[in-house]
């Protein structure tokens, strides 16, 4: 879509507007509403976007295939190791009451850290989809 | 009034519905999803759960257009080969319609009090949660605290799925 110029200029604009939505959503999901989940698929629409509009070829140089599998790995692994934290400091798993001095920082945190583990999955599993679909059979 | 637009919307969803069953023209069956997903978000806005029409929006509408859109590009565009008639799928869909709209009765009243499900846990969450865990947004500390585990299966459920996706495409043209 190289000759589209009200497109990319659009584009341009709204994207860094699509992404700091998607980061108050994962951010700010303790006071209002959304979630991981929520703010990854927002975060992956604009990343997708930005596709769209400049090609594959600009896409893969900034967020790779690899890199996608990589950070898809890294949420699971988020969350499970916080959930293992709890187990390691004598609580059950999952349990966040004493990751910081205080229970409630503590809660806070490990909602925090499962929410980001939870972006990272969603956002790179849905920019993976689109990237296969676009892309069958090369360079996977 | 919010019963009234409830109502609308509803016959909205079952219009759309009808025009994807007898449409030939896939790119316009693709584009009246979107907005069944969009009036759909609408309804689960008006029923006051809003991280659930957040997904919606996002989800139905936003990527799975896309990647439908992604899809059609392999396939023809007007679906010619099917000279059969819509009639016996419309009368299965009448069927369908009518038979869930019965059973519907059978389901409670959302958010009545004397309900099982609205009776020990979720008291128990609104009580607790911003003097247990320091979280206002009570969604967020049931999925992510109260009920950690299922956000775990959940997540991994969604990493399978994007492996699958993965595993299925790559071999298409032969190359590993």
């Amino acid at each position: 879509m190289k000759h589209h110029t009200v497109l990319r200029i659009v584009t341009k604009l709204i994207i860094p507007l699509i992404l700091l939505f998607g980061l108050y959503i994962q951010f700010h999901g303790d006071y209002s509403a959304g979630g991981g989940f929520q703010a990854g698929v927002i975060i992956a629409s604009g990343f997708i976007l930005y596709n769209i509009i400049f090609g594959l070829e600009v896409g893969f140089s900034i967020l790779s295939i690899n890199m996608t599998k990589n950070l898809m790995a890294i949420g699971v692994l988020l969350y499970i190791a916080v959930g293992f934290m709890g187990i390691i400091q004598g609580l059950n798993f999952l349990e966040y009451n004493s990751l910081l001095s205080s229970s409630k920082e503590g809660q806070l945190l490990g909602i925090f850290l499962v929410e980001l583990g939870v972006g990272l999955t969603v956002s790179n599993v849905m920019i993976l989809i689109f990237y296969s679909f676009n892309n069958m059979g090369e360079k996977l | 009034m919010t019963i009234a637009l409830l109502y609308i919307l509803l016959s909205v969803l079952i219009v759309i519905s009808i025009y994807v069953i007898i449409s030939r023209n896939l790119f316009s069956v693709i584009i009246s999803t979107t907005i069944f997903s969009m009036v759909c978000a609408l309804i689960f806005l008006l029923l006051d759960a809003i991280d659930v029409s957040l997904t919606e929006a996002a989800v139905g509408a936003g990527i799975s257009t896309i990647l439908f859109l992604s899809t059609i590009r392999y396939v023809d565009i007007i679906a010619t080969d099917t000279k059969k008639s819509a009639v016996p799928i419309v009368i299965l869909f009448f069927l369908l319609l009518i038979s869930i709209s019965i059973l519907i009765y059978d389901l409670p009243e959302p958010g009545k009090a004397n309900v099982v499900n609205n009776s020990q846990a979720t008291k128990y969450y609104i009580n607790n949660s911003t003097t247990e865990m320091g979280v206002p947004n009570v969604v967020t500390s049931v999925l992510a605290g109260y009920r950690g585990f299922d956000t775990l299966g959940e997540v991994i459920v969604i990493f399978i799925a994007g492996i699958s996706v993965l595993g299925i495409l790559r071999n298409t043209k032969g190359r590993t």
